[in-house]
């Protein structure tokens, strides 16, 4: 047996300190690239605000900017909904079926062209609970049957659309409420009412994000379920309920495009699920869940709401417009998603 | 009697076709530290898993406190008072230190559904402070700790959890120095010995004996799923363990070492200076014609890795890959193929053969050229080959049409091997290929090794079991923590002993 020894200069200390500083190394990358993820889309956003007012005559205006405020109220409501969502690592492809079923019901039920129901502010709750419902729905598929979250808010974004069209039977009832068109044009010092009752909403879920348990066991669930489970975290419960919470949060928007368009129709919603996934995305929510939050989704509710603002102010076509938020969001997710060369994606 | 804090009494873990612990009888007094020693795959993560209840027993039973102990999951076990600190380090990155210490059990610290953060991070603050840790801010994001400051967050937090320091409470340690350095080792090493004179227990495992023999008041070894040594720490040395842990050889009629292949002298593959970030470093060997190079270390030496490297599923940071004289750098596995070298994964239901596909449909996988014309699939060449494999492999399969995804292990591993040799490799890379085979089989690849390097072919070889790699291999080298330790002949008349390789990887 011939045998050779290796025992020069190689003492396993050298090499478990390169293990050691490859950890470093990687630990202090994935940091930087969390600050950047962190601070970029709000530096974008001021760069895209400063870009704007320099080159689009009228951006920098007094009404440009409250149109703008006007503009992000839906889309904001909206996003606090899917934050949670894309928090988990799940999506919710319902949003606009419930939006749009929401809008239809509450103009059934306020005093309407339709019917002689008028229930006034009851109404609107009833039509934001029956939306919320089906959350709880989607949830409880979700968690129970074990499957997909697109899936299950794909096939309930469906259904909700049809019920919200069988409720008023093709023909969309229009709302005669005084009430609505009072809440459409009022303001609260000098902003629109809508957007104050988006910031109420924004609040809500910046104290269940960061003050709750609940918002930390979210998280929890987004980076290792797993171990959320392990540490006796009721992850389908959380689950259940943040699908509730965001059909929540599409119903609401449900009724502030009702009372926007002083209609209640499924096509309300149209266009807002995409704006909305692009807008929490860019805010730097990870896609895969885990990192991201409410005042990000803020951030990128405005990068997504100046941009659409300064196309229509600069005449850009209105189908290219979507291209171009299709284009944002690939972009950004490009660019925060992990790359591992084994990786196999589907 | 000593006081005993934890016992297992007759512990045995069966899988569908092997045995994983057997006759297990573990005494954990209170304030001692354990040490749990043992080659790859000797059981010792295994009863781990049963201690903190992540897997179930298949038979025996446990007493904590003097008490009778079960549980269905970890957080039965963490509510009797058994803890465990995972290898893979099972913190939330994107949360604080203290919302881990207290994840899941935020509820002495809400008001109204509010979470008093300053005071869950004054009481984490605590914790830590008890165990040295005054250095690590609570409110801080674990993603911003280094990777030894989260071990000892994830051991306060598990101790946290546990601790009833009255009653005691028993720590497990899977392996917990694997990626640190020195400094951080002993670090860690006071910590430990800190939980023990709080009146807790620690078992610890890891697979540097020095680390064991260290910090451990006494030594359980384990070989093969059984207990084959206590040793108290003043008994214990590195060379009595390793004698403990080796098994005996088996016979070599059984691996056919009488027809091992004489290599030839033409050097097939050569490596220089091979090295990945982190995994191994500065690895040369030459693999020749006809031979079977075997590598053995244990789990994390990095030769795991070197295979990976070499069948092009990695890409190396440094050194060269030469075959054939020319050196390659192989972009993915298919361009490694397409320059001969094939590797046989050890994930063989997910990596090695296609599941949905039949039985020929996988051996012509790698070869597709020689089966099609103008790149059109030729079905009666594929079925003809495939016949001509399964009779001269003796597959066990009711026809080549037949799903590969019904055959038994060692048959899905011949059909692997139909794979690799109809593509006219000339290296193969064999990654445990006897995992999940049933013994007639088994014999059936030994033979079927021993063809092929009489056909030309060399073998990269990372065994099953040392004695397996031992009496296949032509050519041994030893890896430890990134490097190559040792490398030795091994002939077929005159084999390397187990405990001499086994000095080694340890």
């Amino acid at each position: 047996m011939v045998m050779k020894e290796n025992g020069s200069s190689r003492e396993s200390g050298s090499v478990s300190r390169t293990i050691a500083a490859d950890f470093a190394e990687r630990i202090a990358a994935e940091r930087a690239k969390n600050r950047i993820i962190g601070l970029g889309p709000l530096i974008v956003m001021i760069v895209l605000a400063i870009v704007m007012s320099v080159f689009v005559p009228g951006f920098f205006t007094w009404i440009n900017l409250t149109s703008i405020l006007q503009q992000i109220s839906t889309p904001l409501v909206l996003a606090m909904g899917l934050t949670f969502v894309l928090l988990l690592g799940s999506i919710d492809l319902s949003v606009e079926g419930v939006m749009g079923f929401a809008g239809s019901i509450v103009a059934l039920l306020v005093l309407n062209t339709k019917n002689s129901v008028d229930l006034g502010v009851l109404g609107m709750l009833i039509a934001v609970l029956a939306g919320t419902v089906f959350g709880v729905f989607s949830g409880i598929l979700h968690t129970r049957l074990k499957i997909p979250s697109f899936m299950v808010t794909f096939g309930m974004g469906s259904a909700i659309t049809g019920f919200g069209i069988l409720s008023y039977r093709g023909i969309p009832a229009s709302i005669k409420a005084p009430m609505f068109a009072r809440l459409a044009s009022g303001t609260l010092a000098g902003l629109p009412l809508l957007t104050w009752f988006a910031m109420v909403v924004f609040l809500i879920a910046f104290i269940v994000e960061r003050y709750t348990a609940f918002g930390r066991h979210v998280y929890a669930i987004g980076e290792n379920e797993s171990m959320a489970r392990a540490s006796g975290i009721d992850a389908d419960r959380i689950k259940v309920a943040v699908f509730a919470w965001s059909a929540f949060c599409a119903s609401v928007a449900g009724i502030f495009g009702a009372i926007k368009l002083n209609i209640g129709e499924v096509i309300i919603s149209n266009g807002f699920l995409f704006s909305t996934i692009t807008a929490v995305v860019v805010g730097g929510t990870s896609l895969v869940g885990g990192s991201g939050g409410v005042v990000q989704s803020l951030v990128g509710v405005l990068i997504v709401t100046i941009i659409q603002d300064s196309m229509i102010m600069l005449g850009v076509n209105a189908y290219v417009q979507p291209a171009v938020q299709s284009i944002i969001i690939v972009a950004a997710v490009a660019l925060t998603v992990s790359r591992g060369r084994k990786t196999i994606f589907k | 009697m000593e006081d005993v804090l934890f016992r297992t009494r007759d512990i045995c873990k069966e899988y569908p076709g092997t045995v994983a612990l057997r006759g297990i009888d573990l005494e954990v007094r209170r304030g001692e530290i354990v040490g749990l020693v043992g080659e790859n795959g000797a059981g010792k993560s295994t009863l781990l898993r049963i201690i903190s209840c992540v897997e179930q027993p298949t038979s025996g039973s446990m007493e904590m406190r003097g008490e009778q102990f079960r549980g269905r999951n970890l957080l039965d076990a963490n509510k009797k008072g058994v803890g465990m600190v995972f290898q893979e380090q099972s913190l939330m990155k994107n949360l604080s230190v203290a919302q881990n210490i207290y994840l899941g059990r935020e509820r002495g610290f809400r008001r109204l559904g509010i979470v008093d953060w300053r005071r869950m991070n004054a009481t984490g603050a605590k914790v830590l402070d008890s165990l040295g840790l005054k250095d690590i801010s609570p409110a801080g994001k674990v993603l911003e700790l280094d990777f030894a400051t989260r071990q000892m967050v994830e051991i306060a937090k598990v101790l946290d959890i546990v601790g009833d320091s009255e009653e005691g409470c028993l720590i497990l340690l899977d392996e917990p120095t694997s990626v640190l350095n020195d400094s951080e080792i002993r670090k860690l090493f006071e910590k430990i010995r800190i939980i023990a004179r709080q009146s807790n227990s620690v078992i610890f495992v890891s697979h540097r004996l020095s680390e064991v023999i260290d910090i451990s008041d006494r030594i359980y070894v384990f070989k093969d799923g059984r207990q084959t040594a206590l040793l108290d720490k003043k008994d214990a040395n590195e060379d009595v363990l390793y004698e403990k842990m080796v098994g005996r050889s088996t016979s070599g009629e059984y691996f056919k070492v009488g027809s091992q292949t004489e290599p030839g002298d033409d050097v097939v593959l050569e490596v220089r200076k091979l090295g990945l970030k982190g995994f191994f470093k500065d690895v040369n060997f030459r693999l020749r014609k006809k031979e079977v190079l075997g590598i053995c270390g244990v789990v994390g030496s990095g030769k795991e890795e070197v295979c990976s490297v070499l069948c092009g599923d990695d890409r190396p940071d440094e050194g060269q890959i030469i075959l054939d004289g020319e050196e390659r750098r192989f972009s993915d596995p298919s361009d490694a193929l397409k320059s001969g070298v094939l590797s046989v994964p050890k994930e063989r239901r997910e990596e090695g053969i296609i599941g949905g596909m039949s039985v020929a449909e996988n051996i012509s996988l790698s070869s597709m050229d020689a089966i099609s014309r103008h790149r059109i699939i030729s079905g009666r060449a594929r079925m003809d080959r495939a016949n001509d494999w399964i009779r001269k492999l003796n597959i066990k399969t009711p026809g080549p049409k037949e799903s590969v995804a019904t055959l038994s292990g060692g048959n899905a591993q011949k059909v692997v091997f139909a794979r690799a040799i109809a593509g006219r490799n000339k290296v193969l890379i064999l990654n445990h290929p006897t995992r999940g085979v049933d013994v007639g089989a088994k014999e059936e690849i030994y033979q079927l090794i021993r063809e092929i390097t009489e056909k030309g072919m060399s073998i990269v070889l990372l065994g099953d079991t040392l004695d397996e790699t031992i009496s296949l291999s032509s050519r041994i080298i030893v890896m430890k923590d990134g490097f190559v330790v040792a490398e030795m002949e091994s002939p077929k008349d005159d084999k390397p002993s187990q405990f001499d390789i086994v000095r080694y990887m340890m």
